[in-house]
């Protein structure tokens, strides 16, 4: 099974494709198209173990809303995207506009403090549906879509959770 | 001794706290508000009561509720911890109204030495040198600013019932005042309840060094000797280590006989800290008497090998202070580091939220403080420290060494932490000599960032591989089941359950 993963590092952006194959008890590995000496375990819950030839690795795994992961190993950090390149479209819609009905969520556990559209009110993408307030940050939320306001789950003055449902466009 | 005790906080101290009951053998009980049901200290207590909703006005600040608790659980005795109420008279009143035993000094002790200017006074009168200042609370803006003018620039103003540099304001001229002087009125009406401010002289670069004492209710006074807590980030501690790099045995027994001299004139009883602002001379001028126990308390007890929680309850519980402060001198260096769920990229804006994954610290010299687990989701009600890492070492260059050490070890996936912050500070040649005062971090922060280390070869090839392996594994993944090349609809489920579930 090949990924193409993305890296977002302190030193920039990388890509690289992985190729897992199981192979007994472990996998064989290939990295762009060379065979790499990779040992790779889960050790516990979101960290993976990589001994590379020898040199080990902890790799922490957290999901990111956006559908990346944060990827933490000692005192490094990169932001991953991973993409199945037979796939059709990768996760993340970039400039391309989302289809269907949507569920605008919160990305970050606030108040929310000002409602910008009512329901049934026609949208389009990128414009600010509603303001949440996280440790004293205003942030807009925006449609991911052209289209209308099917329903808003919440009201002006309260508290939300990350993930939490603040409207759906439709 | 006490029958049981009522722990009316939260967090790491909370837990702090009902580790000592613990050892000591006496049965606690613990509070929390409605974010709080899987904290920490409700997991490891065995009776626990809710207080109310998670805003601290509606739980672990309502007097009422906290002696209800007491009074139905059948305590006899009340620690407060740091924080929420611990420096409230009205609470200490309650208690003793109750005829509840407050772990701390009494309501009018506290009315006495802990509020700034009262300590200020007091330290007058027990010839402590103080910085010069105003001693009384001030009435209106004008007349403050005089005084300003009088004293020359640059002035700090200060919230009366203030700490952690809330309501805390330096002006560095004289247009600046104005404005200053309602920030800091709001800020400490805000934090504490209550808007009155004092003036002070502002030092250039000193050095924050603290006594930490130890008084009993039959008249004795201990010094346990200093902390140095100069590594501060807007008046905020952020690393504190004991002794101090410049605090010599002579101007220790100095500063431990003020720090007395001062208990004993205010009646105090209780742990305390005498706060001193230390110059470039050596002068030490009083700053204020903390009248609880301190965050940074750690730092002191592994230099000491004292259990000042422990020393605290048996205080309360009237029994004598079992040694003479000449008795005890610092072994080795401690230094501790306060683990914040803040975001160092962003100004360390608070960034609560889950812990997905978390590997800690252990080994020799090593001590974590903490009310936090994988799996737990930090709320965003209150103050975000996770986790407080005490190194402890013959030399202060081993504590250091020890303390680098444990932050490779340490690491929390899902939220970010100030864990970043430390290694550089741990890097820094000032630091590393003991060269530091209040505002050195400030400025540090003001530079531009060290290039990030160097990563070791692997790493980002071990980074890539952990990704697909991760994506792999993940539940309607199609690795080893026949995959189409098309987006999975389970896979999307999978992925959708996964981020619903972090907060």
């Amino acid at each position: 099974m090949k990924y193409e993963i993305q890296l977002d590092g302190a030193r920039g952006r990388t890509r690289h494709v992985v190729d897992l194959e199981k192979a007994g008890a472990g996998y064989r590995v290939l990295l762009d198209g060379k065979p790499v000496d990779a040992d790779v375990v889960l050790a516990a819950p979101n960290a993976v173990s990589v001994i590379l030839n020898g040199a080990a690795f902890e790799v922490h795994v957290a999901p990111t809303l956006e559908g990346g992961y944060k990827l933490q190993t000692g005192p490094h950090e990169y932001l991953a995207n991973v993409q199945d390149p037979r796939a059709w479209r990768g996760r993340k819609g970039g400039a391309v506009e989302a289809e269907g009905r949507q569920q605008v969520i919160a990305p970050m556990p606030g108040k929310v403090v000002r409602l910008l559209v009512k329901a049934g009110e026609e949208v389009q993408t990128g414009q600010g549906l509603v303001v949440v307030e996280a440790m004293k940050m205003q942030n807009e939320i925006r449609s991911p879509k052209t289209g209308k306001i099917e329903r808003l789950q919440v009201k002006e003055g309260q508290a939300v959770n990350a993930g939490e449902v603040l409207c759906v466009v439709s | 001794m006490f029958r049981k005790i009522l722990i009316a906080n939260r967090g790491e101290i909370a837990v702090r706290i009902l580790r000592a009951c613990h050892e000591m053998g006496i049965p606690a009980v613990c509070v929390y508000s409605e974010v709080d049901r899987t904290a920490l200290h409700v997991r490891l207590s065995e009776e626990a009561y809710p207080i109310g909703p998670a805003a601290s006005r509606e739980s672990y600040l309502r007097i009422d509720k906290l002696i209800d608790v007491a009074r139905k659980s059948g305590c006899d005795a009340i620690h407060p911890g740091y924080g929420f109420l611990a420096e409230n008279p009205a609470f200490a009143r309650a208690c003793a109204d109750a005829g509840i035993a407050f772990i701390g000094p009494s309501a009018e002790t506290m009315e006495a030495m802990g509020s700034k200017t009262a300590g200020k006074q007091l330290a007058r009168r027990s010839d402590v040198l103080t910085v010069p200042g105003t001693d009384e609370p001030l009435e209106d803006a004008e007349q403050a600013q005089a005084l300003a003018q009088a004293m020359g620039y640059p002035v700090v103003l200060k919230a009366v019932a203030g700490g952690g540099g809330k309501g805390m304001r330096v002006v560095a001229e004289d247009g600046a005042f104005a404005s200053a002087w309602r920030d800091a009125a709001s800020e400490a009406l805000n934090a504490f309840g209550d808007a009155r401010v004092f003036l002070e002289k502002y030092l250039e670069s000193p050095r924050h060094i603290e006594i930490q004492i130890l008084a009993d209710s039959h008249g004795r006074v201990v010094s346990l000797g200093e902390r140095e807590c100069s590594i501060q980030r807007r008046h905020q501690k952020v690393i504190e280590e004991a002794p101090s790099t410049v605090v010599t045995p002579e101007l220790r027994r100095k500063m431990g006989e003020a720090a007395v001299r001062l208990a004993r004139a205010g009646g105090y009883v209780n742990a305390g800290t005498v706060e001193f602002l230390v110059d470039a001379n050596l002068n030490y001028y009083f700053l204020e008497v903390n009248t609880r126990l301190q965050v940074e308390h750690p730092v002191t007890e592994q230099v000491t090998g004292l259990d000042l929680v422990k020393l605290q309850i048996a205080i309360a519980a009237g029994h004598r202070l079992p040694f003479q402060w000449e008795a005890i001198s610092p072994r080795g260096n401690a230094i501790e580091v306060r683990i914040y769920a803040e975001d160092p990229d962003n100004n360390f804006f608070p960034c609560p939220g889950k812990i997905v994954a978390r590997r800690t610290a252990a080994g020799p010299g090593i001590r974590l403080d903490e009310g936090v687990y994988r799996g737990w989701t930090v709320p965003l009600e209150y103050d975000p420290l996770l986790s407080k890492m005490i190194a402890w070492g013959n030399s202060r260059e081993e504590a250091i060494a020890r303390l680098r050490r444990a932050l490779d070890e340490y690491t929390i996936s899902g939220i970010r932490t100030n864990a970043s912050l430390f290694r550089r500070i741990l890097g820094e040649p000032d630091y590393l000599k003991g060269e530091i005062h209040t505002k050195w971090l400030d400025e540090l922060l003001t530079r531009p960032r060290p290039p990030a280390a160097e990563a070791r070869t692997g790493t980002e090839t071990a980074a890539a591989i952990a990704a697909a392996y991760w994506e792999s594994i993940q539940p309607g993944s199609g690795a080893g089941s026949g995959d189409s090349g098309r987006p999975s609809r389970w896979k999307a489920e999978g992925r959708r359950a996964q981020v619903e579930r972090q907060p």
